[in-house]
Formats: structure tokens, C-alpha cells, sequence
């Protein structure tokens, strides 16, 4: 008990790796056995992300439950693990999301070995970065999370329809656009120029606060030229935020989460688009704090970008994962809005943005893919009346497109509110009208989508498969559902951990910011 | 018993019903039980809100207890002074207490009246109904008992979903469908005003308070009745309500005339304090308010739809509302919200019953009905004259109230304009209760029979409050700070009359005399502007072209341009890399040559640089 004790951040970021480990050496046929210990791997994990949140002392807030290895003492990188209470919140999401996406793709056949120890390494990578304390280590389980993407999608996406035209009509030619590998190219490229942008600012980072460590905590209380934040904050911005999706590097965002399979949309668009974010916090703005605060009107100038333009796009999308993709990048503007506020809560909002979009997304793309795999086809002029065969399918829906657009008592109020509130206290006032605005625009998407799909008279004749979802997918639907509900009418379940680690983090930088205002 | 137990009891065991429904289905797809349970939860409801009023008049402020929570952490960097966290919780006091008993009981009558009303529906969707009805009256009650502004918006947006969840209970129907996202839509975006409102006042006060004094008073004011106007169906933000009526006659009653879209008046009421820091706005209500009353009554006049008028007659009264509260009378404007939950909700369920026997919404369709349906008609009539503002009636001393605090602010226009929908409002209903219940029976008429007790048992009880519920006048100002005296004045005796003329042109027109064709072509112009739904396809047009346009535009530069502008990088990179690629042939007589020339080139460079 004791060692389990010890060591439980270890055990929570190594089980779903040796779950996938065990998978690599089950027999292909095995199917059950596959499911059941990839359930296992992920269940873990969450468990022991409740037990973490459960014994996190709130009071005492801080780095807690700090352990490390060794692993090149020579460059003074560790292998070191501690989890604040931002930490606690993403681990809960990611246990949450893993383990409701191994249910939802509880149905997939082909290749499902493969799969499964793609999809649990991935999330071995996500849940190593929340709890990373030492910068490579960060960065090599951010990479682990980002790459398992390209052979998952490529292997096992699907298709959507797209066009040739515009001025850049010439480049569709040598590409298959709409396509799965076009989708995971794209994806993969794009995120790896952001990983080398990164790649630049971690060095530089460690070179200039002597070499010695990598660790988050003593490179936070380097002192870092402003010559070298300036250009840094902003390199950083766009390695990080690329994974979240900024504006104009987003388009990655609805191809890839278009052609991806039902688990691992829920897991990109639930939990990996929030490394980039995570990222742009912890590393950008916790670092890099006076330019932080010399970026910051762009960084939530964008965000508010973000937040319009992927609901607008959103609006006009006919093909249900698109509109589903697009609202990520809308709400992740969100997210991104809340940090660039600088103020308390903005930054709870963000992380709170990030754990409530994360199941809201997860909740969507879980019910996308299963209206996918009996309707077989995505387009939504196709659809219509699936409530009479589907009504629980429906009720889902409905629901997490109420959070989406913020309606109380579900957990994206929450966070939205939080982050207008931000925002109005911040240096830039007006951020949260279009921020408003673009809880409307969710309005407008989702209750028409909605009303397309399972509204109106009985399903097309030709669509003749629906039927409502069974065993495992129930009980993820219903995990996530609940979970909107319980962390919509009691936040502070999250917010308080949230809370802590903001008080303690941001004054810092506001101070920094406030002497940024005053020098020239 | 402790008081705020109560409360919380008569808050949560509709949320209990609701829950139970939602996730225990077999229960729900019984139908028949559903509906009792619910109806047992309103009326347990009721009972605790009795309760609770009981104890109102035994207290002595006006505040009996008041209970909060934090919600949400909060904290604020340099300003310890304002770092207090976000609370929700209870408060009992007056106004709450007093709407709280309105909106239980009429929800209580709705839902009984809908045992009988709904019965022909499928048992799912019977439960799924009262799944839905309480929901409502959990959203309702929360939005009531609020001790500030954050929780009057969370049961605000509440009963936007209720509402919204119950326009949309045909929702196999397409029509149905396209009203209910409309009325969410519509009510969503005005909404975006409280949403501000609420964060410019934290930001300045750091609370939720409707009780501070704040210099942003006006903005933040503004911000709400922006709100108040698309829940409230103001002008121009009413569009949604008329087509509301696409939702069962009960869910009209309840919803979108007696409880949710008074909830607009009720925050004005509520906000009071802070709404009578703000000059501008009080200017601004009292105008719009007055238009609303008498646009929507000049609406109402020429709608063939029974449901269409009482919709456009809810607009209207509720136009007067917002008046009284631009005039500055809490009371008059509470008053009047009192006794309309209960004359409209009257009239709303009588008309249900008219259509179930009809099973038409047409008042084409209706006529002589009196005959047959002998006690909702009665009832129907009681509303009517009610509405109409009939002295001894309900309607009256309200109505009376508002004219004579519009008079006492000197503000002629407005108050011409109520007076002028005074005499319309007489003048419509007279029309609805002429050409339903009297004259020549259609055919469909001819089998209408009288409905069942548990549909006339809430008629008859709500007829009883309508006739009564203004002499509670008095004791309703006594709750507030505000002193009010009844008595006869010179408005009532001019509003009366109007009143009366208005049913004597009714029945010359559309009684046995049939007269007036000259006045039916004046009014035919109407008839079209109000058929044609001008405001409607502005926003139609707003939508289609606007945001549709906007949207497509947005989605084809993403796609064509950003997207685009990415691929042709990546276009160019590919055609890049093969035009190098032949650098490397493989040949070596090539690579040789490269090399020779290359050491040419650089040997001479060298010589140049020397040089």
C-alpha cells in the first residue's frame, strides 16, 4: 500500500504504457481480452487520479506528492513527478475521457490491437505531461501524446467531402483532401513545426538560466532578458497554441478531428488540444511573464478570434464532425481568452474551460461516432427525425450542446462565465462581447444541428440500422452526461483545486506585468 | 418548521421528480404515473409556498431569512475589498414569497388541468411532458427565491430551456420545431444583455447585489432590460412568443403567459433598487412598455387564432407591466403580474379546453360553444372581463393601478397609449368571446362536449382568483415600502369607460347584429401589416442573409483561403523538393562536373577577393 502510495503519479502515467505493453503481446484474436485490459489500464488511471484529487491537501495548495528519478544527471534532467492543483483537475479529465473513450470504441473490429495500444500510449503521453515537473520530460511526453495521431488516423479515419476551388485551387491536385492521410499529414505537420518552435524556446530557456536543470520550478525563478521574452513568449505561443488550435493555425483541427475515429477525436479535441493550452500557461506565461504581459493583448486579441470565427464556421458546416471540430476551436478560444486576461478569474476559467469542454467534446464526438457508425454518413441533410429511434442518443446530444452554449447548471457556464468575468476585470474590457457573442453563435449551431438530425418526422427510409446505443456506450454516455451536471451545479468539486494553484501562480505575473506598464 | 427547509423543499422535490423521470425511464414511458407524481410535487409545492406566505404576515420586516452558499471561489489581485466569493442560495422576503405562491399554484392548476388535456398522448410522451412541466417549476422557483442577480440568471436560462424543451414537445411536427429553437434563440440573444449587466457589476462592486449603489446603474440597468425585453416579449424582441403558441395550451398558460415570461417584470421588481438609480432606463421601459401594450393589443385585434390573440394580448399586458415599472411603482407592476398569472393562465386553459372539444386552434372553427360547454365558457368569460378590466374584477384594480402611476408621472404620451389598449383589449376579447362561444356553431362545434373535472376543477378555481385576487391589493403594498391607496379617481372612471365601449363595439360588430362592415374594411389594412409579420422578416432577413451569408463567407475563407494558403505551402515544398531532387541523379559524371565547376567557381571568387 505503502509503495502504491508513493508512487501513485508513476503508477497513473505508466498504466495505460503497460496496459498497452500487455495488449502488443495478446494474440490478435483476443478480442475481449484486448478491450478488457485496455479498460483496465485506463480505469487505473482514473482511480488513481481520484485518490490523487481525493488526498490533495487544498489547504496547504502547492507542488504535492513530488517524486523523481534521474535520468541524465549530467544535463540535470529528471524524471520528476508532482502534481499542483491544476494538475489534479486535467488528470481527473484525462481519466475520465480515456476511459469513456475505450467504451466508446468498444464496438471497432479492425485492427483493434493496434489501436488500442496507440490510443494508450497516446494517452500515457497526456497524463505525463500534466504532472511533469522537469521541462525535457514535458516536452518528450507532450511528443508522445501528439504522434500515435498520425498512424491513428491514417489507419482508421474516415472521410468528408471537400471541394477544389478558391485561389489556391492549383495545390488540391497533388493532395487528397477530405481524405484520412491528407488529414493526419496535415495534422502531424502542422503540430510538428509547433513542437520545433518549442523545441527553440525550451533550449533557450535552459541555456539562459545557467544550464544546469531543467526543472519547472527553478527554471521559473531564472530571470530571463526581455530581449529574450519577446521573441520567445511568442515562439512559444505558436508551438503550444497551434495544439490548441489559435487562429490561423487551427486548420489542422477539422480535418483531423473530422477523419479521425470516435475514441480519438474524444481524446484529441477532449484532452490533447488542452496540452497546448496547458502549455501555453505553464510554459509561456509562468516563464516568460514580462512577455507574457507584452503579448498578452495579441494572445486574447486572437483568442477572441478564435472564439468568433469557429463558432461562424461552425455555423455553416453541413457535415456534423465539422461542426463538432469547429466548435472546439471556438472554445478553445475560450481557454485562451481566460489566459490572455490575466486575472484570477480568467485563469480559473480557463482551466476550468478546459476540463468542462473536454467532456462536453468528448461527450459530442462519442455521440457523433455512434450516429456515424449506424447512419453511416455524416452529412446532416441526410439526417433528420433520428429522436423517434434514438431518443436517448438525442436527449445526449441536446445536452452536451446546452453546455456548449453555456447553459446553467451545466458545467460550460462555469467556465465561459468565469472568463467574461475575467475579462471585463482585465485591461481589455471589450474582449468579452464578442466573447458573448460567440455563446450565441453556439446557440444558433447547435440547437439547428440538433433540430436536423432528431427533430421532425420519423428517420429517411434507406437509413434503416439506427437503433439506440447499447451496454458500454450507455454507460459512457451517462459518465459524461453526469459529469456535466455535477460539475455544473457544484464546481467548486474542481474549481476549488483550480483555485489554489491560481492564487499561488498568477500574482507573480501580474506584478511583472504591472512593471512592464511602468518602464518604457 | 424551520422556514428555509421549506423553502428548500418546495425548491427541490420538483428537481427530485424531474431527476427521477429523466433517469428512471420505465417510470417516465408509464405515462400516467409520471403525471401524478408530478402533480403531487406541484402541489406539495404549493402547499410549502402557503406556508411560507402564511408566515409573511406573522414576520416583522418585510425579510424572513435568507440563506447562501459559495459557488464559486473568487479572489481578486489589489482589491481585498472586493474579493468576497460567489454565493446562490435563498432568500425569503415579499416578492419572493408572493410570486413564489403565484407561480406554484398556477403551475399546480396547469399541471392537473394537463392530466386531463394531455391524456390522449402517446404514455412516453405524457411523461416526458411532465418530465419537462417539473423541471419548469424547479427553474421557476430558483429564478424566484434568488438573493442576487448571478442566481436569477441561472434559473433565468432555466426556464429558457424548459421553455424551450416544451415548444418543441411536438417535435415531430416541423413547425413546432422551428418555434422552439426560435424562442431560444431569440430569448438567448437577448440574454447577452444580462450576461453583461451581471459582469460590469461585479467588476464595479464585486457582488451580485441588487441592493448596492453603484455609478454604473444605468449601463448595467440597461444591460438587463435588454433581457427583460426578449423575455418579456417586448417590442421589438416579442417575435417569438406568437409562434410559443406552437407548444401544447398548457405549456402557453403556464410558460408564456402567467410565470416564465413574467419573469422579465419580476427582475425588474426584484432590481428595484438599482433600477431606481437609473433614470434613463426607467425613461426607456416606460416607453417601450407602452408601446408594446398598445402595438400587440392592435395585433391582437385582427388574429383568427384564439391562441394568437391570448399571445398577443400576454405581449400587451405585459407592456403594461414594464410601463408601470418605467413609471416607478413596484407595486403597480407586481400587482399586475399578480392578477394576469391568474386571468391569462385562466383564459389560456379555458381556450385548451375549447380546442380539445374543437380539436381546432381557429375561432372560425368555434361558435357557439356556450351552449355546450356551459361552465369553461363561463369561466373564459370571467378572464375575459377580467382582462378586459371590468371593475370588481381582478383586472380592473390592477390596470388602474398602473394608468394612475403613468398619470401621477406626468407622462401623457405613454399613458394615452396604455389608455387606447385598454379600450383594444376590451375590444378583442368581446371579438374571441363573441365569435367562440356565441353565434351560429360550426360544424365541428356540433359534437364539443364539456371536459372532464380534472380539467374544470383548475378552471374554477383560477376564476375564483380572478374575480378576487385585486382586493389582495392592499395587503400586496404592504409588503413593499411603497404605500398605496385605492380609490376611486378620474383614470379609473375614463378607463372603465373605454372598457365598456370597447365590448359594446365588440358585440355591435360581431353579435347578433353583425354590424360595422365599415369598421372591419378601416381595419383590414391592419390585418395585413399584422399578417405579414413585418418585424419577423426583418429578423428572418437578419438571418438568412446576414448570418447564413457571413457564415458561408466565414467557412469558404477557412477552407479556401487559410486552409488554402496552408496546402499551397505545403504544394510548394513538394514542388521545391523535386526540382532539387534532380540535383541528385544518382550520375556521377554529373556530380563531377558539379564539383569541377564548383571549385572553378570558388577558386576564381578567391582570386576576385584577393584582388
Amino acid at each position: 500500500m505503502h509503495f502504491f502510495d508513493r508512487h501513485l503519479l508513476a503508477i497513473i502515467v505508466a498504466a495505460p504504457a503497460i496496459a498497452a505493453f500487455i495488449v502488443l503481446l495478446l494474440p490478435e484474436a483476443r478480442l475481449a481480452w484486448t478491450r478488457m485490459v485496455s479498460l483496465v489500464g485506463s480505469l487505473v488511471s482514473l482511480i488513481g487520479a481520484i485518490v490523487v484529487a481525493w488526498t490533495y491537501d487544498i489547504g496547504a495548495a502547492g507542488l504535492q506528492r513530488a517524486e523523481s528519478f534521474p535520468l541524465v544527471p549530467s544535463l540535470g534532467i529528471e524524471l520528476s513527478l508532482a502534481v499542483d492543483g491544476w494538475g489534479v483537475s486535467l488528470l481527473l479529465l484525462t481519466g475520465i475521457i480515456i476511459t469513456t473513450g475505450v467504451m466508446a470504441s468498444w464496438t471497432l473490429e479492425n485492427r483493434a490491437k493496434e489501436f488500442f495500444v496507440l490510443l494508450l500510449l497516446l494517452v500515457a503521453g497526456v497524463l505525463g505531461v500534466f504532472v511533469s515537473q522537469d521541462l525535457f520530460v514535458f516536452f518528450l511526453f507532450y511528443e508522445i501524446a501528439v504522434l500515435p495521431m498520425y498512424l491513428l488516423i491514417g489507419i482508421w479515419g474516415s472521410r468528408g467531402k471537400v471541394e477544389a476551388s478558391g485561389p489556391f485551387a492549383f495545390a488540391w491536385k497533388r493532395f487528397d483532401i477530405g481524405g484520412r492521410e491528407y488529414a493526419a499529414m496535415k495534422l502531424t505537420l502542422m503540430l510538428l513545426v509547433g513542437s520545433a518552435a518549442i523545441l527553440i524556446v525550451i533550449f533557450a530557456m535552459y541555456f539562459e538560466a545557467g544550464g544546469k536543470s531543467f526543472d519547472l520550478s527553478y527554471l521559473g525563478r531564472a530571470q530571463y532578458s526581455r530581449s529574450m521574452q519577446l521573441w520567445a513568449f511568442p515562439l512559444c505561443w505558436l508551438g503550444f497554441g497551434s495544439l490548441a488550435g489559435v487562429f490561423p493555425f487551427h486548420t489542422w483541427s477539422p480535418d483531423g478531428h473530422a477523419a479521425a475515429p470516435t475514441a480519438v477525436s474524444m481524446l484529441h479535441a477532449g484532452v490533447l488540444m488542452k496540452l497546448g493550452a496547458f502549455g501555453v500557461i505553464r510554459v509561456g506565461m509562468m516563464m516568460l511573464p514580462e512577455g507574457a504581459a507584452i503579448w498578452a493583448p495579441w494572445v486574447g486579441g486572437i483568442a477572441v478570434i478564435n472564439v468568433l470565427y469557429g463558432a461562424i464556421c461552425a455555423s455553416h458546416q453541413k457535415d456534423l464532425k465539422y461542426i463538432i471540430a469547429y466548435s472546439s476551436v471556438s472554445h478553445m478560444g475560450i481557454v485562451m481568452l481566460g489566459a490572455a486576461t490575466l486575472t484570477i478569474d480568467g485563469w480559473n476559467g480557463a482551466i476550468y474551460q478546459m476540463f468542462a469542454h473536454g467532456m462536453m467534446t468528448g461527450l459530442f464526438f462519442a455521440l457523433v461516432g455512434l450516429v456515424y457508425e449506424r447512419a453511416h454518413t455524416r452529412w446532416i441533410p441526410d439526417m433528420g427525425g433520428f429522436a423517434k429511434v434514438m431518443p436517448g442518443v438525442a436527449a445526449f446530444f441536446t445536452l452536451a450542446g446546452l453546455s456548449s452554449l453555456g447553459l446553467p447548471g451545466l458545467a460550460g457556464f462555469v467556465a465561459e462565465f468565469l472568463v467574461f468575468l475575467g475579462a471585463w476585470q482585465s485591461a481589455h474590457p471589450w474582449w468579452a462581447i464578442p466573447g458573448i457573442l460567440g455563446a450565441w453563435f453556439t446557440a444558433v449551431y447547435v440547437l439547428r444541428a440538433a433540430r436536423a438530425i432528431f427533430w421532425g418526422e420519423g428517420p429517411p427510409k434507406d437509413l434503416h440500422e439506427l437503433k439506440e446505443a447499447h451496454r458500454t456506450e450507455w454507460v459512457a454516455l451517462w459518465a459524461l452526461g453526469l459529469c456535466l451536471i455535477v460539475f455544473g451545479c457544484f464546481p467548486r468539486l474542481i474549481l476549488d483545486f483550480i483555485h489554489v494553484s491560481t492564487v499561488q501562480y498568477l500574482p507573480l505575473i501580474v506584478k511583472t506585468a504591472a512593471a512592464v506598464a511602468v518602464a518604457p | 418548521m424551520e422556514l428555509l427547509h421549506v423553502a428548500l423543499a418546495v425548491l427541490f422535490v420538483p428537481l427530485g421528480i424531474a431527476g427521477l423521470l429523466m433517469i428512471v425511464a420505465p417510470l417516465r414511458r408509464s405515462g400516467r404515473a409520471a403525471g401524478v407524481l408530478s402533480v403531487l410535487g406541484s402541489l406539495f409545492a404549493l402547499a410549502g409556498s402557503l406556508y411560507l406566505f402564511a408566515a409573511l404576515f406573522g414576520a416583522s420586516g418585510s425579510e424572513l431569512d435568507r440563506l447562501t452558499t459559495t459557488w464559486l471561489p473568487h479572489a481578486r489581485l489589489g482589491a481585498g475589498r472586493l474579493a468576497s466569493p460567489i454565493e446562490l442560495g435563498v432568500l425569503l422576503d415579499g416578492i419572493s414569497v408572493s410570486m413564489l405562491v403565484v407561480v406554484c399554484f398556477v403551475a399546480c392548476m396547469v399541471q392537473i388541468f394537463s392530466l386531463g388535456y394531455m391524456s390522449h398522448e402517446p404514455p412516453a410522451d405524457f411523461g416526458r411532458y411532465f418530465t419537462w412541466q417539473s423541471l419548469f417549476l424547479f427553474a421557476m422557483n430558483t429564478l424566484v427565491i434568488a438573493p442576487n442577480l448571478l442566481q436569477l440568471f441561472l434559473g433565468w436560462e432555466l426556464v429558457g430551456l424548459a421553455s424551450y424543451l416544451l415548444i418543441g414537445f411536438y417535435f415531430r411536427k416541423p413547425s413546432a420545431a422551428r418555434a422552439a429553437v426560435k424562442a431560444f434563440w431569440m430569448t438567448k440573444l437577448a440574454d447577452m444583455g444580462l450576461i453583461a449587466g451581471l459582469i460590469v457589476l461585479f467588476r464595479e462592486t464585486g457582488t451580485f447585489d441588487w441592493t448596492v449603489t453603484t455609478p454604473a446603474a444605468t449601463v448595467v440597468t440597461f444591460l438587463l432590460f435588454i433581457a427583460v425585453m426578449g423575455k418579456s416579449a417586448q417590442f421589438p424582441l416579442h417575435v417569438w412568443l406568437p409562434d410559443a403558441m406552437e407548444g401544447p395550451t398548457p405549456v402557453s398558460a403556464l410558460l408564456h403567459a402567467a410565470t416564465m415570461v413574467a419573469a422579465g417584470v419580476f427582475l425588474i421588481v426584484r432590481a428595484d433598487p438599482l433600477f431606481a438609480q437609473a433614470a434613463f432606463t426607467r425613461e426607456f421601459m416606460l416607453y417601450i412598455g407602452a408601446f408594446t401594450a398598445l402595438f400587440a393589443a392592435c395585433i391582437a385585434v385582427v388574429q383568427s387564432d384564439i391562441k394568437k390573440v391570448l399571445a398577443y394580448s400576454t405581449c400587451s399586458q405585459l407592456g403594461y407591466m414594464v410601463a408601470a415599472l418605467g413609471a416607478g411603482s413596484q407595486v403597480a407592476g407586481f400587482f399586475h403580474l399578480t392578477t394576469h398569472a391568474f386571468f391569462k393562465a385562466l383564459l389560456f386553459l379555458a381556450a385548451g379546453s375549447l380546442i380539445h372539444a374543437v380539436h381546432s386552434n381557429e375561432l372560425r372553427q368555434m361558435g357557439g360553444l356556450f351552449s355546450k360547454m356551459k361552465l369553461t365558457s363561463i369561466c373564459f368569460i370571467v378572464g375575459a372581463l377580467a382582462l378586459a378590466g371590468i371593475p370588481g374584477l381582478s383586472g380592473f384594480f390592477s390596470k388602474d393601478l398602473i394608468l394612475e402611476v403613468v398619470l401621477a408621472r406626468g407622462a401623457y404620451v405613454p399613458l394615452a397609449a396604455l389608455l387606447v389598449a385598454a379600450f383594444l383589449t376590451a375590444f378583442y376579447m368581446g371579438r374571441v368571446v363573441l365569435l367562440a362561444l356565441f353565434g351560429a356553431p360550426s360544424e365541428a362545434a356540433g359534437h364539443a362536449h364539456e371536459s372532464g373535472v380534472s380539467m374544470t376543477l383548475p378552471l374554477v378555481l383560477l376564476s375564483v382568483l380572478a374575480l378576487g385576487s385585486g382586493y389582495a391589493g392592499a395587503q400586496l403594498s404592504g409588503l413593499y415600502a411603497e404605500p398605496v391607496h385605492f380609490h376611486l379617481s378620474t383614470i379609473g372612471i375614463v378607463a372603465t369607460g373605454l372598457a365598456l365601449t370597447g365590448i359594446a363595439v365588440s358585440f355591435w360588430m360581431f353579435g347578433p347584429a353583425k354590424g360595422g362592415a365599415a369598421v372591419q374594411a378601416a381595419f383590414a389594412p391592419l390585418g395585413r401589416v399584422a399578417r405579414s409579420g413585418a418585424v419577423d422578416q426583418l429578423y428572418l432577413l437578419g438571418y438568412r442573409r446576414g448570418l447564413r451569408g457571413l457564415a458561408a463567407g466565414a467557412a469558404w475563407f477557412d477552407r479556401y483561403m487559410i486552409d488554402g494558403a496552408i496546402n499551397a505551402a505545403a504544394y510548394g515544398t513538394l514542388e521545391l523538393g523535386g526540382r532539387l531532387r534532380r540535383l541528385q541523379n544518382g550520375d556521377v559524371q554529373t556530380y563531377l562536373y558539379v564539383v569541377a565547376m564548383a571549385a572553378v567557381l570558388f577558386a576564381l571568387a578567391g582570386l576576385v577577393g584577393v584582388g
